[in-house]
């Protein structure tokens, strides 16, 4: 069998994986991550995608808020490109208890986030489309944060500082020797290969499925998945980040991001059993349109593109089974010190906010195991392409002749990348996706340096099948283009086709009404109409047989 | 406005009762809103190419006879299998008369490849898509070469081949691929590689380019006897520039449909339309209908959005608005309605159960059934449940079947359309 050796192991694509990843490879720790899945694929990729500001935990969670304000500060340093300093607003409506306006106000000063108040005046200007009938409003310094961009942005880093990766891979067995974890073992979903990798240390974090990595090891950790669910809206409605003044409630807040509005979330505790297979309800979808409706009225008008729902990893911190004691916030457990298993770490909890804090606890006590000194930096160092070099405009001079949404577009995605991604070549800057605008160049460039394996992990890197038509005719062209590039086979190019399809019909069906569903006819019109896919896929399940 | 026949909905369907109507002495309009799903579609007719089990037909209209009998809802039971025989006879005829050369397979279903190079069983094909020279070849296990322009971005020759080798027909068959570059024309404006079908569909219609494309075609298909590409050869000039492009290199060429916008399918509605215009039809392009008015039960007239209140009337109306992708039909959270004269529609069950839990479900998806509830003679019903005497609905706007999953679309809106026609004939006593 292969056998890797490296010093770290980290168990989890998600962005604090992936933090962490980068954090050991600055540090210069040899390190290798394992995902099951692709980067980004789990609860990192299924959340409202908000760049908090602290202000929504202000009242109920001083700490978080706190972090959530400083980490703010951080990223809009560190990943520029991932980020879009929007700005947010809390509005009371009519139904809302007006004194938790000036509660929260109180409590942001506490925690020290800027808080300002507006007329509604005022706020109507910011954002043209919220209720005129709202009673008050606050400006804070939420943003929106790409959580896909800024996970593979950090493994990207990683990589370029040494580190290595396996998406794809499961975890199916941590190697022990005397009372310490020494490895793992993993199989690889793609090339049904497995392999071990050995190293001094393994960090778990794995999210809510970091109960299942604990209990390989013999060590029981409960987990208390709650489940999110979210309603994407085919326009961007809003241009700031608006949330609903009152405590913390279903269908309280709407983020704009890249070329969509987002409605979150509700809130709803799932079996353990469940965390595979999430679904989202009409009774979900009807409390996050009405309650979105409220907040800006033209949604009710307007196209509901997807619905799906994330799980939040909430963590039992005391061994205590009944789930009393859960937290919100970041756990960080030696395994040595709690259950005598040495070599292994946990982190759990926290949020995507605080996923480079939680890398940085998480390294910070590997590096103490290893006798590491070095310290952090990934708070001042940019990630790449977040390295504020050119102005846009001057990219766009830069590639005359190039269409300037194609340019914009692929700089808004990939930062200062940019140039490594566009060329004046013709064939270079053809639109692939129309709705997103990724470039054939964008695909190609994902495909070779951003772990791409197949459409649905392209899907994440470069929004190709984000938009409007959902896959229409990119998804084909895209699959095309993994076997004109060499990377994948003819029959590879199939199988992937159809699962991408198959996966976006998952968040189409809860809100297959309206536009939606005549998208879908027209969709399936090409796809089982015009192509016949459904005979390749039929056969594709018998050949498994 | 007087008319006759006043049809809303310019797709196939509609369009074949303009013909037959307009050719019967009915003075006859057409309304129509837009691109027709022709313009996607694969341009071929399929009249009937899975059973209720999902396996091949091969003798549709055999196989109709036992199905409409099951299936006393289904369009094609309204009409009657002899009526759907002498529909599809009427529109060969038709297009022929446009010089488009359909090629049917003497009451038996023939394959035609797809782009994604599975094989669909279907009724009528173009002579550019399948016809016997190629059957012929094809019997001989001849070469075959997918050609394609480098870098079109709809359509990819290895997926295909990949597919059709898996198919048993196929077995032993040597299938190459081949690239073919634009002719040099200057600095197009249009980048190249995003070219769509019509794009270079133009460039086949200007004769001044096919000798170096049929140079290039020589070249690339080696020894090969016949060439597939993807069916961009031309519109207005194809059927002349196909035979060149065959004589100048030797070869049997042949087109395989492709992404939209379909150019197969742009040639049957340019030889419908201009058949109906030929024929003295009034085609009102562009335009949509609001609404109408009932007097004495029976439907007195339309208003449009260009004609605003100028009042449309006619004898006989037909809605052939299609479904939900062309706006015939519309959906909300709520449920679906006819958005037009809110005609009463076949029972639609919960949202919930719309759609199949796989997308590609082979079968097709329910909400593919919901449509227009008629009598056996295609008069739809008003909110009120009222039969509507002068009006009918053909396409697909019908409830009771499913175009995909029968592989029924195009024979149901041909027949219906005829059917129709042929019942406002009578009524006008032509």
């Amino acid at each position: 069998m292969k056998r890797i050796d490296t010093e770290a192991i980290v168990i989890g694509g998600g962005a604090t994986g992936c933090g962490i990843l980068r954090d050991l490879a600055l540090r210069g720790i040899k390190a290798v991550l394992i995902e099951k899945n692709d980067i980004a694929s789990g609860t990192t990729g299924r959340n409202h995608g908000l760049l908090h500001s602290g202000a929504r935990y202000a009242v109920n969670d001083l700490e978080s808020a706190q972090e959530c304000i400083a980490e703010n500060r951080i990223l809009k340093k560190i990943a520029r490109h991932c980020i879009e300093d929007t700005g947010g607003l809390f509005v009371t409506l009519p139904d809302d208890d007006p004194g938790y306006h000036r509660k929260l106000m109180e409590h942001c000063k506490y925690a020290g986030i800027p808080c300002e108040e507006l007329s509604v005046g005022k706020a109507l200007k910011i954002e043209p489309n919220l209720n005129p009938n709202a009673l008050s409003a606050l400006r804070v310094p939420d943003g929106t944060i790409d959580p896909f961009r800024l996970a593979a942005a950090n493994i990207l880093d990683a990589q370029e500082h040494g580190a290595k990766v396996h998406t794809h891979t499961f975890v199916t067995a941590i190697i022990q020797e005397g009372g310490t974890a020494t490895g793992v073992h993993c199989h690889d979903t793609r090339t049904r290969e497995d392999f071990e990798i050995f190293g001094r240390i393994i960090i778990n974090a794995s999210g809510v499925w970091g109960q299942r990595i604990c209990a390989l090891a013999g060590i029981e950790l409960r987990m208390f998945p709650s489940k999110g669910a979210m309603v994407i809206i085919d326009y961007r409605l809003n241009s700031v980040v608006v949330n609903r003044c009152r405590i913390p409630s279903d269908g309280d807040i709407i983020v704009p991001g890249d070329t969509v509005s987002l409605i979150g979330t509700t809130s709803k505790r799932i079996e353990y059993s469940q965390i595979e297979e999430l679904n989202v309800d009409d009774g979900e979808i009807e409390v996050l349109l009405a309650d979105g409706e409220k907040l800006i009225p033209n949604l009710s008008r307007t196209r509901v593109l997807r619905a799906y729902s994330g799980v939040r990893p909430l963590i039992d911190v005391s061994g205590d089974v009944d789930g009393r004691t859960i937290s919100r916030g970041i756990v960080l457990i030696d395994h040595a010190a709690r259950d005598g298993v040495e070599g292994l770490v946990t982190i759990a909890g926290g949020k995507l906010m605080t996923y480079r804090l939680m890398a940085q606890m998480a390294v910070d006590l590997a590096c103490k195991k290893l006798d590491v000194s070095r310290k952090c930096s990934t708070h001042r160092e940019p990630l790449p392409g977040s390295e504020l070099t050119m102005l846009p405009s001057k990219h766009i001079k830069y590639f005359t002749g190039i269409p300037q949404s194609v340019v914009g577009s692929t700089l808004y995605r990939h930062g200062e990348r940019v140039r490594q991604i566009l060329s004046l070549s013709k064939h270079n800057y053809a639109l692939i996706c129309e709705c997103e605008m990724v470039c054939e160049g964008e695909v190609e460039y994902a495909i070779r340096n951003l772990n791409v394996k197949d459409l649905v992990d392209l899907r994440r890197r470069t929004r190709i099948g984000m938009g409007p038509c959902q896959g229409e005719l990119c998804s084909y062209r895209a699959a095309g283009l993994f076997t004109r590039l060499k990377v994948a086979t003819s029959d590879e190019s199939n199988g992937m086709l159809i699962d991408f399809l198959e996966e976006r019909w998952k968040g189409m069906k809860p809100i297959l009404w309206g536009d939606g569903l005549r998208e879908a006819e027209f969709t399936y019109w090409i796809y089982q109409g015009l192509f016949g896919l459904g005979d390749v896929a039929m056969r594709g399940e018998e050949g498994d047989k | 406005m007087n008319y006759d026949c006043l049809i809303i909905g310019g797709g196939i369907s509609g369009l074949t009762c303009g013909i037959r109507c307009q050719s019967a002495g009915l003075s006859t309009a057409i309304l129509s809103a837009g691109m027709s799903a022709l313009h996607f579609s694969s341009g071929s007719i399929d009249l009937i190419g899975y059973d209720r089990a999902r396996r091949i037909v091969h003798s549709p209209f055999e196989y109709l006879k036992e199905f409409t009998g099951a299936m006393p809802d289904h369009p094609y039971a309204h009409c009657g299998v002899d009526t759907v025989r002498e529909a599809l006879v009427f529109l060969r005829d038709t297009l022929k008369a446009e010089e488009l050369e359909i090629y049917d397979n003497g009451e038996r279903n023939h394959f035609h490849v797809t782009g994604m190079g599975t094989l669909k069983p279907t009724y009528f094909s173009q002579r550019s898509v399948f016809n016997d020279s190629i059957r012929q070849a094809f019997e001989r296990r001849a070469k075959i070469a997918v050609l394609n322009f480098e870098g079109y971005r709809d359509f990819y020759p290895e997926l295909a081949i990949s597919n059709l080798l898996k198919n048993e027909l196929f077995k032993n068959v040597e299938i190459v691929t081949g690239r073919l570059v634009f002719p040099d024309y200057g600095d197009p404006e249009k980048n190249p590689f995003e070219y769509r079908s019509i794009d270079i569909a133009r460039i086949f219609d200007t004769i001044q380019y096919l000798d170096e494309i049929a140079e290039q075609i020589k070249r690339e298909a080696g020894d090969a006897e016949f060439v597939a590409m993807p069916a961009f050869i031309g519109i207005n000039n194809y059927k002349k520039h196909h035979q060149i492009l065959q004589m100048l290199t030797g070869k049997l060429i042949y087109e395989i449909p492709t992404l939209p916008p379909s150019i197969l399918g742009m040639r049957l509605d340019d030889a419908l339309k201009s058949r109906f215009a030929d024929l003295g039809g009034v085609l009102i392009a562009g335009d949509k209908v609001m609404g109408g008015d009932f007097l004495d039960g029976v439907l007195d007239h339309v208003h449009t959005q260009n004609y605003g209140t100028t009042r449309l009337r006619a004898r006989a109306f037909v809605l052939s608005t299609g479904s939900f992708f062309s706006g015939g039909l519309v959906s909300d959270s709520g449920g679906m309605r006819e958005p037009v004269l809110n005609l009463r529609m076949s029972a639609t069950s919960p949202r919930n159960t719309w759609y199949s839990p796989q997308f590609l479900d082979r079968k097709g998806h329910p909400f593919f059934e919901f449509g227009v509830e008629t009598t056996g003679k295609l008069n739809p019903f008003d909110a009120e449940g009222k039969v509507i005497e002068n009006m009918f609905c053909t396409g697909a706007i019908l409830a009771h079947y499913n175009p995909i999953g029968e592989g029924s679309g195009g024979g149901v809106a041909v027949s219906t359309g005829y059917y129709a026609a042929n019942q406002i004939i009578k009524a006008c006593g032509k």
